[in-house]
């Protein structure tokens, strides 16, 4: 169903009625440049890209905030952001996020006497084994952490 | 060497979503609701378990739920889009031709290589462990459960992804075309399940005594088609492996958008309808932008809950712009008095909506002589809005809007249960216990 009345109040764009000549047609010449082109457009860099950096999967990358010191003496402390790639296999030796009584927990996964447990990087946190058919399930492989100076 | 075709889909997309951000909901039974705190739109496998039924009223089951533990959960739109960007963005390197069919769905082209049979015995290789790999990578990287069927065609790939869905043994994958004998399984497919027939034809075929897709494939094509055309027709070659639905890797431009919403409780006030219009314009307006369009035609549109007896009310008015635009306050300053226009002071309406039409894509003006501001003007709104569209992506959206939007919506959708933007909001991200 149409509206018979034309909306109003139009601050943009005016009607083509009410519009004078001179704004219908702008004349070309202001934004044109003339001359040679300048030398520098062969040497433009695009910057630098932390996303490009830091995250070499997107479709498997995923943000998560720290709370907590365990992991203070890998450089990872309360507050941080955190960068988790589920892509990473986790090895012994990386950082990990497993899923421990339903909630993310940050540890280190480690190879002892040929079993795997997950260790605080604090003195004051004992280790966890991993028994196997234990439903700790290995989220994802911590790969960087933003830490604010 | 032949092509084949694979269906790939989230189970439970909705619910799978909210557990791969949230691993308490683990092995729990999850329910997602429908906008407004509707309907049950998505149960965890152990939901179903539960034999809580799909599409049942929420208010319904409310105390039943909570008796059962049953953890409810609001549609999080945000999430379930990245998570989708995500399942697609996984999907891509796996297949040669990737069509995105829905938030959950997808089709996939690959190649089915030589099997072992000789001659003309060959049907192909198998290629349920390349599904089984797919899998596998999926609930890997993003934590969520797909199903993949395959076949020599999109209608026999669905067919397959749902018998993958069907059977436990399966393993959520099932290739129809590597079988022998695909016939015993076209017949555990009733003839309802079949893509593409709806409910008339359904109903229409088991008349004739055709109650599954065995019973289709092989019916007289004069009989289907003269019922159902060369739609028929073609679904009935698809079963028979023909493959003719091509996949549509790029989905043609959109010629038209809408945003409309239920609202949580009846609009009665004239400046109610117009912030929930300002709102619906502003999300439209955002999306025409992104989507590099333009619009000259827009359409709002109201009406009253049909459950209220006698009072029934429904409108729509539309206002033609002299130039297009995708710019916010120009489409504003055009809708606002559409809804002035449809307002009922009796009238308590339960939805409205905006409708954006003859969308054109911005190059089409770009060289136009009559643009509608000086173009220095022009770049700056541009900017503006530019500017605008990145502080909603980057902050959440609503960071900033126009005023007339409103600040404390009565209207707005009721989400009680909504879980957080754990992906695309830095607020909002999982917290890991250290």
């Amino acid at each position: 169903m149409p509206a018979q009345s034309p909306p109003e109040p139009q601050p943009f764009p005016r009607p083509l009625r009410q519009c004078r000549i001179g704004l219908l047609l702008p004349l070309a010449g202001e934004s044109v440049a003339a001359g040679f082109p300048s030398p520098a457009d062969d040497y433009i860099e695009t910057g630098i890209d932390l996303n490009e950096q830091l995250i070499a999967r997107p479709s498997s990358t995923f943000f998560l905030r720290v709370s907590g010191d365990s992991m203070v003496e890998a450089g990872i402390h309360h507050g941080d952001l955190l960068i988790v790639d589920r892509s990473v296999e986790p090895r012994p030796g990386r950082i990990v996020v497993a899923v421990l009584e339903g909630a993310f927990t940050l540890k280190r996964l480690v190879l002892h006497r040929g079993r795997l447990r997950l260790e605080a990087a604090h003195p004051g946190y004992p280790p966890l084994a991993l028994g196997e058919g234990d439903d700790t399930l290995l989220w994802g492989v911590a790969i960087h952490v933003i830490h604010p100076l | 060497m032949a092509w084949a075709t694979a269906l790939i889909d989230g189970n439970n997309f909705y619910a799978s979503c909210e557990a791969a951000l949230d691993p308490s909901l683990i092995g729990r039974p999850l329910v997602v609701l429908s906008n407004n705190d509707g309907c049950i739109v998505a149960r965890s496998a152990e939901a179903r378990a539960l034999g809580i039924a799909m599409g049942t009223p929420y208010f319904q089951v409310r105390r039943e739920l909570e008796r059962l533990g049953v953890v409810v959960r609001s549609s999080n739109y945000a999430l379930y889009a990245d998570m989708s960007q995500r399942l697609m963005l996984t999907l891509e390197p796996w297949v040669e031709e990737l069509e995105i069919y829905s938030i959950d769905e997808a089709f996939g082209r690959l190649r089915r290589p030589a099997g072992t049979g000789a001659g003309a015995a060959d049907t192909g290789a198998d290629l349920t462990a390349w599904g089984q790999a797919l899998r596998a990578q999926v609930r890997r990287h993003l934590g969520l459960p797909v199903a993949v069927g395959i076949g020599p065609s999109k209608l026999l790939a669905k067919v397959a992804n749902k018998l993958a869905k069907q059977n436990r043994a399966h393993g959520g994958v099932f290739d129809l075309g590597a079988v022998a004998d695909p016939d015993p399984w076209l017949a555990a497919v009733a003839i309802e399940d079949v893509w593409g027939i709806g409910r008339k034809l359904s109903r229409w075929c088991r008349l004739r005594g055709v109650a599954n897709a065995l019973q289709l494939r092989d019916m007289a094509s004069g009989e289907l088609r003269a019922k159902a055309g060369v739609v028929g027709l073609r679904l009935q070659q698809e079963l028979r492996g023909h493959s003719c639905l091509p996949l549509v890797a790029v989905p043609p431009a959109k010629r038209e958008t809408c945003v409309s919403r239920s609202f949580s409780e009846p609009v009665r006030e004239l400046p109610q309808l117009r912030e929930a219009i300002a709102t619906y314009l502003s999300r439209a307006a955002e999306k025409l932008r992104r989507q590099g369009q333009r619009t000259d035609t827009i359409t709002v549109f109201v009406r009253s809950s049909p459950f209220n007896g006698t009072s029934f009310y429904a409108n729509a008015a539309t206002a033609t712009l002299p130039l297009a635009s995708n710019d916010t306050a120009v489409l504003l300053a055009a809708a606002l008095p559409l809804a002035e226009r449809l307002f009922r002071p009796h009238k308590p309406l339960q939805k409205a909506g905006v409708l954006l039409q003859n969308l054109q894509p911005l190059q089409q003006l770009q060289h136009h002589l009559l643009t509608p501001l000086p173009p220095e003007q022009q770049q700056r709104r541009e900017a503006l809005l530019a500017t605008i569209d990145g502080l909603n992506r980057r902050y959440g959206r609503g960071t900033v809007q126009w005023a007339a939007c409103g600040l404390r919506p009565a209207w707005a959708m009721k989400r009680q249960q909504l879980s957080r933007a754990a992906t695309t909001r830095l607020s909002d991200i999982p917290v890991v216990q250290a």
